[in-house]
């Protein structure tokens, strides 16, 4: 099996994790696009550099949140929440649920590049440890970040809720 | 409503609400081409290479066709002077190449691109500003040196008979206008290719940073 062959199967069942940071930093289509993508392509050039020391995955998470944090569109006067990426909400129903999960994702799109990186690797199910591994900072500074992050969130996510 | 309420069913969302890519599909995907700032400085340092060694080579060639010594000696030099620039602007070509298939963390990433980014405009605006008092120094003496005669320049002082003090007048204000147009033009068609992206990467750079 050629490298590029290798590499193409390992995307393929990781592509989850690039779909995730996509639909986080990126709120059109086309832009999610774009970005996905930027990193498969940012991937493939540093795949040569990938010697297995760490998980294939974490370091997809490491290239792809290079990638999103640096990667930039002209900028928009405002920041816009498209309504397409968030999660359906059936019409009439109430479902508390969903409609709690909907205001908890506005509030992470709210979020700036920095803290939704923490956010998604906290969502992979990564520790304080293996975060400030890919992050580049203390474990100490990523719980304070973290802290920080979820009382933010909660009211964040409060406001949206209340108004729905 | 905590985070931790919602992490499975965001987990599942985020990875789900996207087009399912075969093989064939990704495969497709290594043959486009990437577009990120990195892409673009190297667009711009290639250009720069292509141009300074285009430059190198016909400065040369006038530098060794001219009948007025002056003229050869001007461009001869500019030809010394373009070698130089062509290594620094290899170099960072280079550093380019590293950074786009790094392994970094997501901070050292930051700090290596505003670092590379900074020091391309730094000798960017160095390289154009030192090039200004050169010219004008190397002018002014070959061309007060120079035996033959230049015809169209005899002619102008011929007309206008100016005094030397109108001569250096000129000249002081010439280059003096010059510099500064040149000093901020070049500014600010840096900052407008890279300013604003650079702030915006050293403030995630001092939110990484913040600890209190």
């Amino acid at each position: 099996m050629t490298a590029e062959q290798e590499f193409i199967r390992l995307l393929k069942d990781h592509q989850k994790i690039i779909y995730k940071i996509c639909n986080l930093y990126m709120q059109s289509h086309a832009d999610r696009e774009d970005l996905f993508q930027e990193i498969t392509l940012q991937a493939w050039k540093a795949y040569g550099n990938f010697r297995g020391d760490s998980k294939f995955s974490t370091w997809l998470y490491r290239v792809a949140l290079n990638t999103a944090i640096t990667f930039f569109r002209k900028e928009k006067k405002k920041i816009e929440i498209n309504v397409e990426v968030l999660p359906e909400v059936s019409e009439g129903s109430f479902d508390q649920i969903e409609e709690k999960t909907k205001a908890m994702y506005l509030a992470i799109a709210e979020l700036s590049k920095i803290d939704k990186a923490i956010v998604i690797l906290y969502l992979g199910d990564y520790n304080y440890n293996q975060i400030s591994e890919v992050i580049g900072i203390t474990q100490n500074n990523i719980a304070v970040k973290m802290n920080r992050i979820k009382l933010k969130l909660k009211e964040q996510t409060k406001k949206h809720f209340t108004t729905h | 409503m905590e985070l931790e309420e919602f992490k499975d069913i965001l987990n599942q969302q985020l990875a789900t609400d996207h087009l399912y890519r075969t093989e064939e599909d990704i495969a497709e995907l290594l043959s486009k081409k990437a577009n990120p700032v990195i892409a673009k400085i190297r667009k711009s340092l290639w250009f720069e290479m292509i141009t300074c060694i285009v430059a190198t080579f016909v400065f040369g060639y006038l530098g060794i066709s001219s009948k007025y010594a002056s003229i050869q000696i001007y461009f001869s030099f500019f030809t010394i002077v373009f070698i130089p620039y062509i290594i620094i602007i290899f170099y960072l070509l280079r550093k380019t190449n590293q950074i786009s298939s790094n392994n970094f963390s997501v901070k050292n990433n930051l700090q290596s691109i505003v670092q590379l980014l900074e020091e391309f405009m730094k000798r960017n605006l160095q390289f154009t500003m030192a090039l200004i008092p050169i010219c004008f120094i190397f002018a002014f003496i070959l061309g007060f040196n120079e035996k033959h005669p230049i015809d169209s320049i005899d002619q102008l002082i011929f007309q206008y008979k100016p005094t030397i003090s109108v001569v250096w007048l000129f000249a002081i204000l010439y280059m003096s206008a010059l510099s500064v147009g040149v000093y901020y033009f070049t500014k600010w068609y840096l900052k407008k290719l890279y300013g604003n992206y650079v702030k915006a990467l050293k403030n995630y750079i001092h939110e990484l940073e913040e600890t209190a």
